[in-house]
């Protein structure tokens, strides 16, 4: 207190000073409207700096907040996505009004890899966040696989770069559809190799999901065709397909679950018992 | 009271009653009104008080507006005048040679002559700007101010020489 006190007596010229000053263009502020105008100017360009950087201040703070809320918005746009990729595809669209299965959930992925042959993925979203067995997963551009065990917190998914993981796809344009599979080495190259000869197919064809099982809805993008071989004289094409997106890339993921797949299986097994 | 302090104490009292009254209706050339009233800036002691001379200055310009009619730019430029004097004592008469106790008392006719071209064309041009408020009136606020200070430098200097003993 003793040396603000000091300071003040030391400066008191300068606080004094500075004191008329302010009373003197209270009293221009109050007296001239055009004094008054321009001064309202400068302290709106002044609070507005203020608040620009306050803005951005809380802004930046509330990231993590306004990031979780797109990837909802994301969820819920990704489960339209799906459902008019799928719908688009069937003829009569416009005119009968298409059931759509299933839910899309977000997940984050924790662990993912390519090196081995047999590759799985865990997720950060388990049972409690409402992930079951054998739903299917998907990114942004592609699928990612299925999931495999669940625990509480988190699940296990069976890669799509895993030598046992086959996935029924169709080409967009033709109606001739396949399995396609890992080759094993590049995450990006796949193969078909149960499409009739007889069918149209070029290279540069783009690739869908068929849509036969219950995991997939028809007409995720996958890939392209980038390479036709039809030399084996079994009558089936191999073809090389390279993905949209390289699945061990993946960061963030879409867990789809058809709500129809306890149907789908009854009916399957009245069938086949 | 000293003689010398009725003497500031009345010149006071007239600058604030001839500035607005007679000085503010010359009109020269138009619109050239020398501002006289800072003669009390170069009259003050130099010696004295600095606390109590931003206060005089203060309510000078506080009272030629109040009687002048206008918002507030001479508060403005007396204050900062009277704030800022002392630096201008220091260049008009040099930061090492012996500073006179009053303006009148000095006879280095060219560092009076300094002291009152500091004194009037920093005083003006605060006054100038403080009307114009505006960048782009620069020019206009130059030209004000040379044309005032020269007129204001003419009667201050003619008056001052009234108060020498």
């Amino acid at each position: 207190m003793q040396r603000i006190l000091n300071a003040l007596i030391q400066f008191r010229n300068v606080v004094l000073y500075l004191l008329l000053l302010f009373i003197a263009l209270v009293f221009i502020n109050g007296n001239s409207e055009f004094h008054k105008t321009i001064f309202s100017r400068y302290g709106f360009y002044v609070s507005q700096r203020f608040q620009s950087i306050n803005h951005k201040i809380t802004y930046f703070f509330s990231l993590s907040e306004v990031n979780k809320k797109l990837l909802d918005e994301n969820t819920t746009l990704k489960a339209l996505e799906l459902q008019n990729n799928s719908i688009a595809l069937y003829p009569d669209a416009l005119t009968q009004k298409a059931r759509f299965p299933f839910k899309v959930i977000g997940a984050n992925v924790i662990k993912n890899g390519f090196l081995s042959q047999r590759n799985y993925i865990i997720l950060g979203r388990g049972k409690a966040g409402g992930i079951q067995p054998e739903m299917a997963v998907i990114s942004k551009n592609g699928v990612v696989g299925l999931v495999q065990d669940v625990s509480e917190n988190y699940s296990n998914v069976i890669s799509i770069l895993h030598e046992d993981m086959k996935i029924n796809v169709r080409l967009k344009n033709n109606r001739a559809f396949g399995s396609l599979a890992w080759k094993g080495k590049h995450p990006q190259d796949f193969q078909i190799e149960d499409i009739v000869t007889s069918a149209q197919i070029g290279v540069g064809d783009t690739l869908i999901t068929g849509g036969m099982s219950s995991y997939f809805p028809v007409g995720i993008p996958l890939g392209k065709v980038v390479q036709l071989d039809s030399s084996q004289l079994d009558g089936y094409y191999t073809i090389d397909v390279k993905l949209f997106e390289d699945p061990s890339q993946v960061h963030y993921v879409y867990l789809l679950e058809n709500q129809d797949r306890e149907e789908i299986k009854d009916i399957n097994q009245k069938k086949n018992p | 009271m000293t003689r010398e302090n009725i003497v500031l104490l009345a010149t006071f009292l007239a600058l604030l009653f001839f500035q607005p009254f007679v000085f503010n209706q010359f009109q020269l050339f138009g619109s050239i009104n020398p501002l006289v009233y800072i003669l009390f800036l170069v009259l003050y002691p130099f010696d004295q008080e600095q606390a109590l001379f931003i206060v005089l200055g203060f309510c000078l310009g506080l009272g030629i507006d109040f009687l002048g009619q206008t918002a507030g730019a001479h508060t403005v430029a007396t204050l900062t005048t009277a704030f800022v004097r002392p630096k201008l004592i220091r260049y008009a008469y040099g930061s090492t040679a012996e500073i006179p106790a009053r303006y009148i008392d000095d006879s280095r006719t060219f560092n009076n002559f300094l002291f009152l071209v500091f004194l009037i064309t920093f005083h003006h041009f605060l006054y100038f700007i403080m009307v114009y408020f505006s960048w782009d009136a620069l020019g206009l606020i130059a030209n004000n101010t040379f044309f005032t200070s020269l007129f204001s430098l003419l009667l201050i200097s003619l008056i001052s020489r009234f108060y020498s003993k």
